[in-house]
């Protein structure tokens, strides 16, 4: 196995430019889309199938009614433990030697459970090809030394691309910086591959709390109940199963009985 | 920020019919395996009725791919920990055993390989009516992901609803006299008793996060449609009048309206 490959985002540097979000609808061929009225400069809502990389603009009420205007380039997270890898029954979904998650476009038959397993709302259907879309980190520039499109293209260097152990070494240091400078909120997410998700490959500097970026505190895969909730059945199927035997049970054989 | 997976109206009519195939089979091996020779007629409704319903499952559960022609991809790997990949397995190995046990009903003779094997069957029955609720119950959404109980309700609902469904071809193949009649109607009771019960335990259990069925938009038909006609209804008339075959019927059509009312309202409460 490489060294992981990352990408660190760091939101305080994002001019909202949305040059990473250009660059990926033209390196990966994805069409045009009816626009989204979002009250926001931020276009679309959120993640499409011809959406990967999004900026997202957020403006926060202050308490002293001034407003605060967060920016931040969002992305599939490519999860070191993702809900969409575990999902996909038929192996379409991929971990690359990179530690990238891609999704196999040939192999693919659209049942949509990584869909609804992502805990970041990240993939999605696409109703053209039958099958689920999501960000690869550009899989055949990576392959070829490249670097995704997007962090190519970011004029800032707020999308970073490169060996993981080194993008955490600097955000670390950039944290400590910011804080400095009085950015009290300042915080890595998803750095700490012993934290939420085994860490991601995709992970962010973010200026206030996830919430505020509308990112869950705890994200937690979602395959984790699986053993609990099928012990659980398995005692429902004892309760009616004895319930059955009960009603079935070979008494007063050759004469009529009444259980009623 | 979280995105549904647009199971529909096919996947509700999967999990519907998927949970009467599951029901029909474990009683009809149950009623082969502790019955009297008398139940042989619901053993063998039960088994020709998983038939037919799990062969509509695997049209149902191609025909929402996105791309059908596909649906061999589900076989390329076994998943053990994921519902979606053993269910893909699982729906056809329950196929297999119900064309073996719908053909060996019509045998005396080989009485004792036809039990063997409905009780093997049994064991992909129970599984085919609970693991959608797994299935459910194993993605990031809210209120599914949270309902940990998921795949024992759907369980009991299918047994309640394959019941029903047994007990409604009885009576309109004429078979639904003395014995037989009476012990399925019994065990659907106890079916709906334990339904009632494992809801019960379901809605405390997800508190507020039950909140997309219980109340709003869905409410109206989860308490009116199951709990109340679908379950409440049909037990009340059962215990009263069962023997009066009408009132028994009633009673199964309204527990299947229920298990109906069960999926549809679980699947789209959050998908809407
Ligand atoms: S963010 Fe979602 S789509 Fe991306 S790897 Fe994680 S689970 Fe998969
Ligand atoms: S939609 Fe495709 S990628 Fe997603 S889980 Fe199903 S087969 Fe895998």
């Amino acid at each position: 196995m490489a060294r992981t490959l990352a990408m660190f985002t760091d939101t305080s540097l994002c001019i909202g430019c949305r040059a990473c979000q250009v660059a990926c609808k033209q390196w990966n061929e994805l069409g045009q889309e009816v626009p989204e009225w979002t009250g926001t400069y931020q276009n679309h809502a959120h993640f499409t199938d011809k959406t990967f990389r999004l900026v997202r603009f957020i403006e926060e009420p202050k308490p002293q009614g001034q407003m605060a205007w967060l920016l931040m380039s969002d992305v599939c997270k490519h999860c070191a433990d993702a809900g969409c890898l575990n999902a996909c029954p038929t192996g379409a979904i991929e971990r690359t030697a990179f530690g990238t998650v891609n999704i196999n476009q040939d192999v693919c038959n659209g049942c949509r459970y990584c869909v609804s397993a992502c805990p970041f709302g990240v993939v999605t259907f696409n109703h053209d090809t039958g099958t689920a879309h999501k960000c690869s980190f550009c899989n055949d520039r990576i392959h070829n030394g490249l670097g995704p499109a997007c962090a190519k293209a970011c004029p800032t260097e707020s999308i970073q691309f490169g060996f993981r152990d080194d993008l955490v070494a600097k955000a670390t240091k950039r944290v400590a910086a910011l804080q400095a400078m009085g950015f009290k909120e300042a915080q890595l997410y998803g750095a700490d591959s012993q934290g939420f998700l085994g860490g991601l490959n995709a992970f962010f500097l973010l200026l206030a709390k996830p919430a505020t970026y509308n990112l869950p505190d705890n994200p937690q895969v979602p395959q984790r109940n699986v053993v609990r909730d099928s012990v659980f059945s398995l005692g429902s199927a004892l309760l009616v199963g004895l319930g059955a035997i009960f009603a079935f049970r070979r008494r007063g054989e050759g004469k009529e009985s009444d259980h009623a | 920020m979280l995105k549904t997976p647009g199971w529909e109206w096919m996947i509700v009519v999967y999990f519907f019919v998927g949970g009467i195939a599951g029901g029909a089979y474990f009683t009809a091996a149950l009623a082969d395996t502790f019955g009297t020779r008398r139940d042989g007629t619901v053993t063998r409704v039960g088994y020709l009725l998983a038939l037919p319903l799990v062969a509509l499952c695997g049209i149902l559960l191609i025909a929402d791919l996105g791309v059908p022609t596909r649906f061999m991809n589900m076989l390329r790997v076994f998943k053990f920990w994921n519902p979606m990949s053993i269910g893909a397995w699982g729906v056809g190995i329950f196929g297999l055993f119900s064309v073996v046990s719908a053909g060996l009903s019509f045998s005396e003779r080989l009485a004792t390989l036809r039990r063997g094997v409905g009780l093997v069957g049994m064991i992909f029955g129970f599984f085919l009516a609970s693991y959608t609720g797994v299935l459910l119950s194993t993605t990031a959404q809210p209120f599914w992901g949270e309902a940990r109980l998921m795949g024992a309700l759907f369980l009991a609902s299918g047994a309640s609803t394959g019941m029903a469904a047994v007990s409604l071809v009885l009576l309109l193949i004429g078979g639904a006299t003395g014995e037989g009649w009476r012990k399925i109607r019994w065990a659907d009771r106890s079916s709906m008793v334990i339904e009632l019960v494992v809801l019960g335990v379901f809605l405390a259990a997800l508190g507020a996060a039950a909140r997309p069925i219980t109340t709003g938009h869905f409410a109206p038909l989860f308490w009116g449609g199951l709990v109340g006609a679908g379950l409440l209804v049909p037990l009340g008339l059962d215990i009263v009048a069962h023997r009066v075959k009408v009132v028994g019927a009633l009673s199964a059509v309204l527990v299947l309206v229920g298990g109906f009312v069960l999926r549809y309202v679980v699947l789209m409460s959050i998908q809407s």
